[in-house]
């Protein structure tokens, strides 16, 4: 079967002989984050900082920064730390990574994690990729061509649509399968078959909220209310809102009277925020909004809306207790005022993963967490990390799932 | 002035100032009528438009997301009198809008239609051509626009004639002999833009026959056309090179307002029939645009009793280009459709939210 390989060199390439190198293991194979792998990302990170295109993005810049070598040695250091007297962390072995089509740098923190792991790997790049993951490409190919042999071989990225004899060929050898993207995605690829060893990592749709102490934010001066809107900015707009991770409910814990007033002056600032950055919607991404604002009326119970330029649009909703977790982009976020966090607890779903804070403390949020009981939430974070990657990521410890521990006596 | 009163007067007759008058006044009748019988929309209305009491200004007026349609069983007229319901006619998997008829607004919509037609096609009924297969109306459980809106222009025409089979191939010999029979008399052609230019232009270009007698009706959007590169000029331009056809009446029309069509006249320009009118607003800020500017196209129409589809945010982008003024002595706005809001991907972990949102 032809396909068409991205990396390490664009060429059409035979499936059968991409998938038989990769598991070819008599060059020897690499062990979890030895030196050349270290080398290689760090170089890797270097060369996207550099990158005049690369340099456009935001995400590829937020990329390279997690990529560095400080960051890398700290995550190898986290690594030794899985070691016991008794077990040893090895390579699971070929990891078949499903990105989505429209991320453009997430499923690369999953590659990063497996291939610090010692993980052979090989990716599927969707036809609709979008030009972060060209950028990504080109950048990984130059930087491979002076690379070591075994790092050459380590990573194949393959384009292709959806068809299913490809991804059924690859999943037939695989050892972790990773899917990135929507339900409807996951639930396609989940019915291709994997052999009985292998292990699968799923991320759906999630869906992601907002928390803040309505005292302590109306206690902030000036400078620092601007500050708590560059955040949230970050956290609600760096990709069009449409991250899991970024937040599409804004909660403020306090009275009703006191979270009134400090949300027309958060909104203000957020407002000003938008204004300053420059974010733009387009007429048919405003349109959406507008029919999912109308649609959010008549299904929620929203008793008012403002929008405030094409930007912003806000829907106040009288209770969260069956919140649908539809959601549109673009700048829509649904707010609500709660008395406390124990009043959130019972709103809580499953498909609930990032929560982000403003005015609460870790012990505050952890025992929150505790009240939760795994209801829902996989990740608690101050305001302005929603969308800070790390090796915790949707419930799972993304390094330990990318090795075996082989138990030693 | 009465809907009836108003149905009698001559199509594009009103002078902008007196249409604009009557109109307001019979939008603010139908805002407040749809309020107190349509929750749904109520709730809307109260939401959005939270000081809304009565409108001042046509632009004003309160306007329903086109795709709600889609999504929300929007009524004002209980069950029983639900008399026909309409629904637009998607590819299977998509949402479908629904429209609900009651005998009082299909009434309305025929009798607006009949007026706005008999304009194009003079009060004789003539002998008819349907682009379309006999089967269309056959299967009436899924009584679909471009049924409805077959059914509504048959009754314009007489001795129809059904142009495609079940397989869309067109019936030739029955064809040649409906011309011979109506030999040098005039009559009308009906159709979908896409399927009069696939299914009847296609296979008749390389044929000598003669349409010059011909008065053809489409409507139906551009989208298959844009994407073969034929452009309205180029459309009209080619029938009549091979066919001599040159009396081509291109409309557009929304299921949500079934009878209120806008017809293109002799200037290739839509014009607003005497109950309708539309409005162009800025896709950003939705204030309404200057003349002469791309917007959204906002429809409004005296016709919808039974359902809130009396204002109605398109989301197709349009741009007006006069008002009164026309050379063809015509009255009112005239305007031309630029075809749907481009779709831009946003980009986020999923990859299903188009069609969550859109759908």
């Amino acid at each position: 079967m032809k396909v068409q390989q991205l990396v390490p060199r664009a060429e059409e390439v035979d499936l059968e002989e991409i998938l038989t190198r990769l598991r070819d293991i008599s060059a020897g194979t690499l062990a979890p984050f030895v030196p050349e792998i270290l080398e290689f990302c760090a170089n890797f990170s270097r060369a996207l900082f550099r990158d005049a295109e690369a340099k456009r993005f935001p995400e590829l810049q937020a990329l390279a920064f997690w990529m560095r070598k400080s960051e890398l040695e700290r995550l190898r250091q986290e690594f030794d730390r899985l070691k016991t007297s008794r077990t040893l962390p090895v390579p699971r072995g070929l990891v078949f990574h499903v990105p989505p089509a429209n991320v453009d740098t997430i499923f690369m923190y999953s590659w990063l994690v497996s291939v610090m792991a010692g993980n052979r790997n090989i990716l599927r790049i969707s036809p609709r990729a979008a030009v972060q993951t060209t950028i990504i490409c080109r950048v990984l190919n130059e930087c491979l061509e002076d690379a070591d042999k075994a790092m050459r071989d380590n990573t194949v990225m393959i384009r292709y649509g959806h068809e299913q004899e490809i991804t059924a060929a690859i999943s037939a050898v695989a050892d972790v399968r990773v899917i990135w993207g929507g339900d409807a995605s996951v639930n396609a690829i989940r019915s291709v078959r994997i052999p009985p060893h292998c292990k699968e990592l799923a991320f759906p749709d999630r869906y992601s909220l907002s928390v803040m102490r309505t005292s302590k934010y109306l206690g902030l001066e000036e400078a620092a209310r601007r500050e708590v809107a560059a955040q949230f900015y970050n956290d609600m707009y760096w990709f069009d809102q449409m991250a899991c991770s970024s937040p599409r409910l804004l909660i403020w814990c306090g009275g009703a009277e006191e979270s009134s007033s400090a949300s027309s002056i958060f909104l203000h600032d957020l407002h000003d925020e938008i204004q300053r950055r420059g974010y733009a919607l387009d007429a048919s991404g405003n349109m959406n909004k507008f029919t999912f604002l109308s649609r959010a009326i008549l299904d929620q119970p929203v008793v008012s809306a403002q929008q405030l330029d094409h930007q912003l649009t806000v829907a106040q909703l009288e209770n969260i207790r069956n919140l649908g977790r539809d959601y549109c982009g673009g700048g829509f976020l649904f707010q609500h005022y709660a008395e406390g966090l124990e009043s959130l607890a019972e709103c809580v779903a499953r498909k609930d993963q990032t929560l982000t804070y403003f005015g609460f403390d870790q012990a505050e949020m952890a025992a929150f967490a505790q009240l939760l009981n795994g209801r829902g939430i996989d990740r608690i974070v101050p305001l302005g990390k929603a969308l800070t990657f790390n090796r915790y990521w949707d419930g799972y410890d993304l390094l330990v799932e990318m090795i075996r521990h082989v138990y030693v006596e | 002035m009465k809907f009836a009163e108003l149905l009698k007067l001559p199509q594009y007759s009103l002078p902008y100032a007196e249409k604009e008058q009557i109109l307001l006044d019979g939008l603010n009748d139908l805002d407040a009528h749809h309020r107190l019988h349509c929750p749904e929309y109520n709730r809307l209305v109260s939401v959005l438009w939270p000081d809304f009491k009565k409108a001042r200004t046509l632009a004003e007026l309160p306007y329903l997301a086109v795709g709600l349609f889609k999504s929300h069983r929007l009524c004002s007229i209980p069950k029983e009198k639900i008399f026909k319901t309409l629904t637009s006619s998607g590819t299977t998997g998509q949402q479908v809008s629904q429209i609900f008829l009651d005998v009082e607004t299909a009434q309305r919509q025929t009798a607006a239609l009949s007026r706005i037609m008999t304009h194009v096609l003079g009060l004789n009924r003539l002998p008819m051509i349907l682009v379309e297969s006999r089967a269309l109306l056959q299967d009436r459980t899924r009584f679909n626009a471009r049924a409805a809106g077959v059914l509504g222009m048959m009754t314009f025409g007489r001795e129809h004639f059904y142009a495609l089979d079940e397989n869309m191939e067109l019936d030739e010999k029955g064809l040649h002999a409906f011309l011979e029979k109506f030999d040098g008399k005039p009559f009308f052609i009906f159709g979908f833009t896409f399927m009069i230019w696939q299914y009847l232009f296609q296979r008749l270009a390389e044929r000598s026959v003669d349409l010059s007698q011909g008065i053809l009706v489409h409507g139906g959007g551009w989208k298959k056309l844009q994407e073969m590169a034929v452009s309205n000029s180029e459309f009209k331009r080619r029938f009549r090179e091979k066919t001599g056809l040159a009396r081509i009446y291109n409309f557009y029309g929304l299921v949500e307002q079934v009878g209120s069509i806008y017809v293109e006249g002799e200037n290739g320009y839509l014009y607003t029939p005497n109950y309708a009118d539309v409005i162009v607003r800025d896709p950003l800020t939705w204030q309404p645009a200057p003349m002469g500017t791309p917007g959204v196209l906002q429809v409004l129409s005296l016709l919808p009793l039974s359902y809130p589809g009396h204002s109605v945010l398109t989301e197709d982008l349009g741009i007006i280009h006069g008002i009164d003024d026309s050379p063809g002595g015509r009255y009112g706005k005239y305007f031309s459709v630029l075809g749907r809001i481009p779709k831009a991907e946003l980009r986020g972990c999923s990859d299903v939210h188009a069609s969550q949102v859109s759908g």
